[in-house]
């Protein structure tokens, strides 16, 4: 019995591990961006529609009361920051931070959420 | 040919109805985009169309139509815009803007034959929060021997912040007069209710006239 227990119990964690190192080999990447000015949600859906037209954009999530844009990129393809930057400058607004997580809009969403 | 003149009225309507919406929410969209607004009320009906050629340039044209308080005299005025963003400053929880709106066209009104060539150089600012807005205009309508000078103000507040993707609504008060036309000052309270691209207006005015304003962004 002892041995079979030790096996099933080794079988399962090389699954947990590979199953971890498989998940985030397919780590979703998101580029999350700190915006002045975003006051407004009809003001700022030149953000949202300039930020999905990028083609390696997937989704883009943003949070008024935060001044957050959260932008996804698609599997296998890389956000540009400076694209970013041009196209958030380009809807009428500054970025005063930028940075590169790897998480989904959907997840940044949830936590975005849950923390109001 | 009045039934052609009235068909036209009504097919236009939608734009002329685009336009007073100028000093809301800004008078144009971002870089690409092509904007619509309009301001319905008895005595003033105005509707615009507009393109954002650079992020602070746009280009349009407009109707505007207007009446005296005791409905004698008329104004219907088509124009050319260039609308320009002076300046603009992002704050961390606010916004403020400085635009110039210049419009020329031709000038057809009731008590006079023909048409004149109208200019309507103006300036316009407002500071908004996602709590508050306050705006302030002036537009210089000028034609030989007319002059139809108008200024408004506007304030308000939103009754709660919401999420992106919600419907917000706002209590607006706006006073505004045109010089020759009305010695009255119209004051309207107004619920705004902005969702995603739509951006609308409502109200009575003191006078007890119904006024309807709206914007959207293709």
């Amino acid at each position: 019995m002892k041995p079979f227990a030790l096996k099933f119990m080794a079988t399962g964690i090389s699954i947990m591990l590979a199953t971890g190192l498989f998940s985030s080999a397919w780590a979703a990447e998101s580029v999350k961006v700190t915006v002045n000015g975003m006051v407004c949600a009809f003001c700022a859906q030149g953000i949202e529609k300039r930020l999905s037209k990028l083609p390696a954009t997937k989704a883009v999530f943003v949070d008024l009361k935060k001044k957050v844009v959260a932008v996804e990129a698609k599997e296998g393809q890389t956000l540009d920051g400076k694209t970013i930057t041009s196209e958030i400058t380009d809807a009428g607004y500054d970025v005063v931070r930028l940075e590169t997580v790897q998480q989904s809009v959907a997840d940044i969403q949830a936590a975005m959420k849950a923390a109001k | 040919m009045k039934q052609m003149k009235h068909r036209l009225r009504w097919m236009l309507a939608p734009v002329f109805m685009a336009a007073a919406a100028l000093a809301h929410a800004g008078p144009m969209g971002f870089k690409d985009s092509t904007m619509a607004m309009g301001d319905f009320s008895p005595n003033w009906r105005e509707a615009w169309a507009n393109h954002a050629l650079t992020p602070r340039d746009a280009l349009g044209a407009g109707g505007l139509y207007m009446r005296s308080d005791d409905k004698k005299l008329t104004r219907e005025f088509a124009e050319l815009t260039y609308t320009r963003l002076l300046h603009r400053i992002n704050g961390e929880h606010s916004q403020a803007n400085f635009w110039f709106v210049g419009g020329a066209g031709n000038l057809r009104g009731n008590d006079f034959s023909g048409s004149k060539t109208m200019l309507a150089p103006g300036v316009s600012a407002d500071y908004e929060t996602t709590r508050f807005y306050a705006s302030a205009s002036v537009r210089l309508y000028r034609a030989p021997g007319i002059k139809h000078d108008f200024a408004s103000v506007r304030t308000g507040f939103s009754f709660y912040e919401v999420d992106y993707d919600e419907t917000q609504p706002w209590l607006i008060v706006e006073a505004r007069r045109m010089r020759g036309l009305s010695e009255k000052t119209e004051i309207t309270p107004m619920l705004r209710l902005i969702h995603n691209r739509y951006f609308v207006e409502f109200g009575i005015n003191n006078m007890k006239q119904g006024r309807f304003n709206f914007m959207y962004i293709f």
